[in-house]
């Protein structure tokens, strides 16, 4: 009688796997690779800033006007999960909503690139 | 097939979700530091909201419940960015996000 | 007529006004930066009109799977909920920063959007569109709030309000939560159907309807959960003050209206002496609190939680005539809070806003038509006869009376005395102080607002008769 772990099985051959690809890939780089390195190459990669300063200090605003902005959009996302699932059963109807939902969120976009939200500089 | 282990009941969800209620309201009230604390502790009350929401509606095989959750998330996305953005203004006019420094009307 | 169409026809006033919203909003952000705040006032003033024509016209009936209701209590209110939007659109056509300049368009297309909102939570026949109804028109008021970025009592005024006010609406979802758990349903209909078909209530209800109740208080200002409402009052700009002490605070009494006295009316005794106990803390702390204020912006917080507390006094009645003598109550006190506001609008001097209470020392000899307006408002919250908002205090006491709630009538009139005090000081001070210097000349929309106030205040009784008539038909509609 298998039990609940034994259906757990597949999870395992799954992670060994991946296991695998990934120590292959890194040592196939590591064998293959020509190696160069010097201090900009090797410091960590960090998105917009320096990376030779302290973890700790503070960010510049606009990153958090970016995230602000990228909340609101991504949400939006999980009303069109569902949309996509039952589209063969909503009909004409359904479809239209979701556009008609879209477009209310294509006028936020238009209000917030007018506002220059989305210009770096 | 019987599972091994018992299957867990609307109680234990319950129980789950007024834990995390209690700690986003504690975390609130006795929070005396950073404001943005304030804001994940909402979340945590809203979160709370979600898995009653969730654990109940699969108990009396309803959507209306899944469907509430959907909607929470968006209003709780939005209230996120708007909590963001008032506590970014609000830090350019004071040089300060903390909650013991929102003193200047009283009374 | 199939089900579809009963659906646009029903949700129309509102669907037209939150596209109207979508166009002032493209329109505005299309202006070059900074203009086109008067055009936008001015569409939003032309659909707030349009809007309240079609909620007139609207037939009766419930949309959207059993969602959306519309009967004449909710035109009741959406009527409520618009003049209280439009009056605050008017004040905020002249207002200006202390740095002189005009609000920024996106003021008129929130307090749209709010007011769409609002008129949502009117028509709500199910936990979730009063749920949506009310987080539209909460976040957009913290915005409002905020909406000086440069002023630093505006963006504090803003995060108090946002953190109070998305802390209630998150015991609002738990107690909704709740409430769906132990009833099974989140539809009002089903709501009563699944109280009136258990004998010994769930405790877990009861937990959800006091959750409910809490939140629903945080937003309505009703102590002891009122504690943001001073410094909101103070900090937020003077037509943002006004919209916040009007449309949104009918929509909650819709809201509480509707679910006491729909699914919860059977409880009715458990909750009523919840009520009337939130009803009499308010009146009396209202009216203490209130004493030593000197700033203008800070009295009116209190005196709308006092307000809010009388109209409260309907709905403890637990009856008919309860809800009936609450919407005359709220009528009256859109008409008199409405000129109080366009009055501390106008309170200006060389172009800079001032709000003190000693402001106004001398205004009956330097501006009299004003002083004399803003003692009419004051007058009448007061509940002098035969000004508006003393067939308000009237109704809600008898009400209480023929529900047999003594304690409460009697606590309500001595705070009412009370409550004289404060607002007689303030037309003591402008009549019998040494003139302060001479406030600005008001703006004319300010002086149409203030005027148009307090001629509804004082001839209020001419159109009683039909309001009464309008509101008994709304309160039946209710099945209260």
């Amino acid at each position: 009688m298998p039990s609940v772990l034994g259906d757990y099985a597949p999870v395992l051959v799954f992670g060994a796997i991946s296991v695998v690809i990934a120590a292959a890939m890194l040592g196939m780089a590591l064998v293959c690779g020509q190696q160069k390195p010097y201090p900009e190459k090797v410091t960590a990669y960090e998105c917009g800033f320096e990376a030779f300063d302290d973890a700790r200090r503070r960010f510049d605003v606009r990153f958090y006007l970016v995230a602000i902005l990228f909340i609101i959009f991504d949400l939006e996302v999980a009303f069109l999960f569902p949309w996509a699932v039952s589209l063969s059963r909503i009909g004409l109807f359904g479809f239209l909503s979701m556009l008609g939902f879209l477009s209310v969120l294509g006028i936020g976009f238009l209000y917030e690139w007018r506002k220059g939200a989305l210009d770096w500089d | 097939m019987t599972p091994a282990i018992a299957p867990i009941g609307l109680g234990s969800y319950l129980v789950v979700s007024a834990a995390l209620l209690v700690l986003g309201v504690l975390g609130i009230f006795l929070n005396r530091k950073n404001i943005i604390i304030i804001l994940m502790s909402m979340e945590l009350i809203l979160l709370a909201a979600n898995l009653n929401f969730v654990a109940f509606s699969s108990a009396h095989a309803d959507l209306s419940g899944q469907v509430m959750v959907l909607f929470v998330l968006t209003i709780a996305a939005a209230e996120a960015a708007i909590g963001l953005a008032i506590v970014t203004v609000y830090f350019r006019n004071r040089g300060s996000i903390q909650v013991e420094d929102v003193t200047m009307m009283k009374g | 007529m199939n089900a579809m169409s009963v659906n646009w026809i029903l949700a129309l006033p509102e669907i037209t006004l939150a596209l109207a919203g979508l166009v002032i909003l493209v329109f505005g952000v299309l202006q070059r930066p900074g203009k086109g705040i008067g055009a936008c006032t001015v569409l939003s003033i032309a659909a707030f009109v349009g809007c309240a024509v079609l909620v007139a016209l609207s037939p009766d009936g419930a949309a959207y799977a059993g969602t959306f209701v519309n009967d004449s209590f909710a035109r009741f209110m959406k009527i409520l909920v618009l003049l209280g939007g439009l009056v605050a659109l008017l004040l905020t056509v002249s207002y200006r920063t202390d740095e002189r300049a005009p609000l920024p368009f996106e003021t008129a297309v929130l307090i749209l959007f709010s007011t769409v909102g609002a008129m949502i939570m009117a028509s709500s026949a199910n936990l979730m569109t009063l749920f949506v109804g009310l987080e539209l028109s909460s976040l957009s008021i913290y915005i409002l709030a905020a909406l000086e970025r440069d002023d630093v009592l505006s963006s504090e005024a803003g995060l108090k309000y946002f953190v109070l006010g998305s802390l209630a609406s998150g015991l609002l979802l738990y107690g909704m939560s709740l409430v769906y758990g132990y009833a099974g349903t989140m539809e009002y209909s089903g709501l009563i159907a699944a109280i009136q078909q258990t004998t010994a209530l769930p405790v877990g209800l009861m937990v959800g309807l006091v959750f409910l109740v809490v939140g629903l208080c945080f937003k309505l200002s009703v102590v002891p959960f009122h504690m943001w409402t001073p410094d909101v009052y103070q900090g937020a700009p003077t037509p943002v003050t006004a919209y916040m002490a009007g449309a949104p605070k009918f929509a909650t009494f819709a809201l509480l209206l509707r679910v006491m006295s729909g699914p919860f009316g059977a409880m009715a005794p458990r909750w009523q002496i919840l009520i009337e106990t939130l009803s009499i803390l308010s009146m009396v702390y209202g009216a203490l609190a209130a004493i030593p204020q000197t700033n203008i912006k800070r009295l009116m917080a209190y005196s709308s939680i006092g307000h809010m507390g009388y109209a409260l006094m309907g709905l403890a009645a637990a009856s008919t005539n309860g809800v009936r003598a609450t919407l005359v109550y709220l009528a009256a006190y859109l008409v008199m809070n409405a000129g109080v506001f366009a009055v501390i609008t106008a309170m200006r001097r060389k172009g800079r806003e001032v709000t003190s209470l000693a402001d106004l020392s001398g205004l009956g000899r330097t501006d009299p038509g004003l002083a004399a307006a803003l003692a009419v408002f004051m007058f009448s919250m007061v509940g002098a006869p035969p000004l508006a908002g003393f067939f308000g205090k009237l109704m809600v006491f008898a009400a209480a009376w023929q529900s047999g709630l003594y304690v409460l009538v009697g606590i309500g009139a001595l705070s009412s005395v009370i409550g004289a005090y404060y607002y007689l000081r303030v037309v003591k001070v402008m009549y019998f102080d040494a003139s302060a210097e001479r406030l600005d000349q008001p703006a004319r929309s300010l002086v149409f607002v203030s005027g148009s106030m307090g001629l509804a205040t004082v001839f209020f009784v001419l159109a009683l008769g039909p309001l009464m008539a309008l509101a008994r038909q709304a309160a039946l509609a209710l099945g209260g």
